[in-house]
């Protein structure tokens, strides 16, 4: 189906006057096959060109070298452009601007418009194609506004809309990057339907690690080359190749490969919570009991302080005459480390940013270290002083000619002096651990991990007491969220600043917050440690990938009858419950 | 709040207005517009009023959504043709120091606010009871636009909303930043606003190369050999609706010139 050899591509970066300035080597040497049917995973970290590749498969980009045939068209000759495009469909990362229509229908029926799907035939497809995504009610979901729409069922509108092009392969570049888990999940699990039931080649651009297990084959690409090339189990073991390549090995792989050491696993390539309990249990069935029960829901309150430092007080908050809080209740004390986990939509944003006053609240009152914002009297940029609020993808409101520029702009705005605002930029750009050479650097020649620890400084500059992160690690690869990650709990366990954050992400928020406060029917709960939390929130909604990956084979180990603990998110803590409950 | 602005954005509902021909109710709306510019007269403005309420509940959008989307357009036009109150010579009726108001002024008034509310509920309609690719559609029809340039208006108005959230988050960022956008000498205040631009404008050519990208990848070539999802095919609904309207010009017509 796809065939390609000494693949080549190269870029060009020119000056103001057009004097080539730089040849980056996007690509080359690439030699990778596809068969019809196959699902191939391609990983990578930011920049090692695995997006480059994506666009050659749909001939966006033509190389200079080699030989690609698709779908036994040869790629090098322009005149198969349409053709090549019509066989190969591809979904992008951004749910906000691949979308061409305002309304679902309109936007699927784009492209077999495009090709010519005769008119008596357009609804069929467009129906038929958003059914297969998942919206058993398509009439009524193909009239909605795309406005409307989640993150996630965007992503779903734009596979509808290659799939009404009924395509033989479909290409996704970091299609479920940008997405919360369980769209990811819905996403992926689709993919897979397509691929086993349809027979749809699927080629996965990809950077999140677990998701290479629904491949069948994985290529590892690094500075424009295939760096590694197998199964998920054989990539997954070369730990220490993966991460000079600035690739992570995931969760589910470390918990396989250290049951399997202890021997509780007869083999280390289950990187599923229903295949490695089913193996466990077959192994040990005399230590499963039927009638061990689920253990209770629970909230682990902590130490009463008097300390505390942000008070929510029964806040209400309309929208365009909608109720989107009601008697919103809370405090954060200081020092703490909270996420607020939620679906999307449930208000998670709107709620923070009315702690700096960014938003007013239609009632109720919020107090900063006892100060009511609100309050007359109450000089509101002395809040947004103390409060630092990080915004979603904050690299793209980044405005300055150069990274100094952007970072002093905050101190400049709340007059200090131009020495100490030049003092605390200098400092914060340390503090996000940007090189030196940075300083002066323009934005577009930074990464966008780099960028994003820019837009972190920048915020850091203000010298704030609190730091409220959105989504600090979306869209980012292992590398750049590792480093984010790490930033963050410096600046809580050294600098003493309390983390609010708000985060799909369960493992992280499980490895690092003290506590989760769940944002759900317009108020806000205290659902305690991150464990509980998550618990609690898998109660509710019946979808064990809700947790993180060590308490789904916990809760799933218990609900098969073995007595384990099921409140551990620790990967160690939780292979040492294993073995307890299996008396060894 | 900037995310209010929705410009007449499309609401989805089953309805006789929705299902009539867009080139019937461009023409139509063209035709209403013409008519309220005609004549400040009462009897005209009236039965015009009585077109719009029909039109309105027939097209069964909520009257919220329709005040959430054009209150703030009412509030500046309010301000506007307040003007007409003091400089409209006549009998005086209060006199201020300098300012004057006169009985001709405030009759005048109202109807300049009368006449532009009655403009902007029905073009307002016709969004409300349109799907963006069917009003180009019929406006690639109605005047003779090329393919390309539809398919410009029905991207922009798929991107209003996407900017106008990515700007309030600009703002919101640069406001957490401690910038306060109410104070400054016109000098800071233009300067602000090239830090504000200056990432909205990144933003929105990253976001057009993307969509250019996925475009190309949809097999858009600028409109030939295309099929549509919904092609304009007048039925005789539609030819009524044309018949109404001549009638309801002639009606007019005899309201501002008898009257």
């Amino acid at each position: 189906m796809i065939k390609i050899r000494n693949l080549a591509f190269e870029y060009f970066d020119r000056d103001d006057e057009g004097h080539l300035t730089e040849m980056i080597n996007a690509i080359r040497g690439i030699n990778f096959s596809a068969k019809k049917g196959d699902f191939i995973a391609v990983t990578g970290k930011n920049g090692s060109g695995k997006s480059t590749f994506a666009r050659i498969l749909n001939r966006l980009l033509v190389p200079i070298e080699g030989t690609v045939v698709i779908t036994g068209l040869n790629a090098m000759d322009e005149a198969n452009t349409m053709a090549i495009r019509k066989k190969v469909g591809m979904v992008f990362q951004n749910p906000d601007d691949q979308l061409i229509g305002s309304i679902v229908a309109e936007d699927v029926a784009f492209g077999a418009e495009n090709i010519g799907v005769p008119e008596n035939k357009l609804w069929n497809r467009v129906i038929g194609s958003i059914e297969t995504v998942g919206f058993r009610n398509a009439k009524e979901f193909m009239e909605k506004r795309i406005n409307q729409l989640s993150g996630g069922e965007r992503q779903k509108v734009a596979l509808a809309g290659v799939l009404a092009m009924q395509p033989a392969c479909i290409v996704l570049d970091e299609a479920t990057s940008m997405l919360d888990k369980k769209s990811r999940n819905e996403i992926l699990s689709l993919l897979r339907d397509l691929n086993k039931k349809v027979g749809i080649t699927i080629i996965m651009i990809t950077h999140l690690m677990d998701e290479l297990v629904y491949a069948d084959q994985v290529y590892v690409m690094n500075q424009g080359t295939i760096a590694m090339k197998g199964r998920c189990q054989e990539i997954y073991y070369r730990e220490e190749q993966l991460k000079n390549l600035g690739l992570e090995v995931p969760v589910q792989a470390k918990l396989a490969r250290m049951l399997f050491l202890k021997g509780i696993l007869d083999r280390d390539d289950l990187f599923t919570a229903d295949e490695v309990t089913a193996n466990i249990k077959g192994k040990y069935p005399h230590k499963f009991y039927l009638d061990t029960a689920m253990p209770k829901e629970r909230v682990s309150h902590r130490k009463q302080n008097p300390m505390r430092a942000i008070i929510v007080d029964n806040v209400d908050f309309s929208y365009g005459g909608n109720k989107v809080l009601e008697h919103v209740s809370f405090s954060i004390e200081k020092g703490e480390y909270v996420a607020f986990v939620g679906r999307t939509g449930a208000g998670k944003s709107t709620l923070l940013q009315q702690l700096p006053g960014l938003l007013k609240p239609s009632q109720g009152s919020i107090f900063v270290d006892g100060v009511d914002i609100w309050d007359k009297t109450t000089d509101l940029r002395s809040i947004r002083c103390k409060i630092g609020y990080i915004f979603q993808y904050p690299e793209q409101q980044l405005f300055a000619k150069n990274v100094y520029e952007d970072v002093v702009f905050g101190p400049r705005n709340v007059g200090v002096s131009e020495v100490e605002a030049e003092r605390r930029a200098y400092e914060s750009i340390r503090l996000v651990g940007l090189p030196e050479d940075v300083y002066d650097m323009p934005m577009d020649k930074l990464s966008g991990g780099q960028r994003r620890r820019v837009a972190l400084a920048g915020v850091l500059a203000m010298q704030p007491d609190y730091l409220i992160l959105d989504e600090p690690v979306a869209g980012l690869d292992p590398e750049g969220k590792r480093e984010i990650l790490q930033i963050i709990d410096a600046l809580h366990k050294q600098a003493g600043i309390t983390i609010i954050v708000v985060s799909h992400d369960v493992e992280s928020v499980s490895q690092y917050a003290d506590r989760v406060l769940i944002v759900e029917n317009k108020g806000v709960t205290d659902g305690g440690t991150p464990a509980e939390a998550f618990y609690r929130l898998y109660g509710e909604d019946g979808d064990i990938n809700m947790l993180p990956y060590s308490m789904q084979l916990l809760v799933r180990l218990r609900q098969m009858g073995l007595a384990v603990d099921c409140f551990e998110t620790d990967i160690n803590k939780c292979v040492g419950e294993i073995e307890k409950a299996l008396g060894r | 709040m900037l995310r209010d602005i929705t410009l007449g954005q499309y609401y989805s509902a089953k309805s006789p207005v929705h299902s009539i021909d867009p080139r019937v109710k461009i023409r139509f709306v063209l035709v209403y517009i013409i008519l309220s510019l005609l004549d400040r007269n009462s009897l005209l403005f009236g039965m015009l009023t009585i077109l719009l309420l029909a039109v309105a509940l027939l097209s069964r959008v909520p009257f919220a959504y329709m005040l959430k989307g054009t209150r703030g357009m009412f509030l500046f036009i309010t301000v506007c043709s307040a003007i007409n109150i003091f400089t409209t010579t006549g009998d005086v009726l209060i006199k201020l120091g300098g300012i004057t108001i006169t009985t001709q002024g405030i009759i005048k008034f109202g109807f300049v606010l009368w006449r532009m509310v009655l403009i902007i509920l029905m073009s307002s309609m016709l969004m409300y009871t349109t799907t963006p690719s069917e009003l180009t559609d019929g406006l690639e029809k109605c005047f003779h636009l090329s393919g390309s340039v539809a398919m410009t208006i029905t991207i922009a108005m798929r991107f209003i909303s996407v900017i106008s959230s990515e700007l309030d988050r600009i703002l919101k960022a640069q406001e957490a930043r401690g910038v306060d956008f109410k104070s400054g000498s016109p000098v800071t205040r233009l300067k602000r606003l090239k830090n504000i631009i200056v990432p909205l404008f990144q933003n929105s050519i990253d976001r057009a190369g993307n969509l250019g990208e996925a475009m190309d990848a949809r097999c858009y070539t600028g409109g030939q050999g295309r099929t549509k999802l919904r092609p304009l095919s007048y039925d005789i609904k539609d030819f009524i609706i044309y018949v109404f309207l001549i009638c309801v010009v002639g009606l007019a017509l005899f309201l501002a010139v008898k009257f």
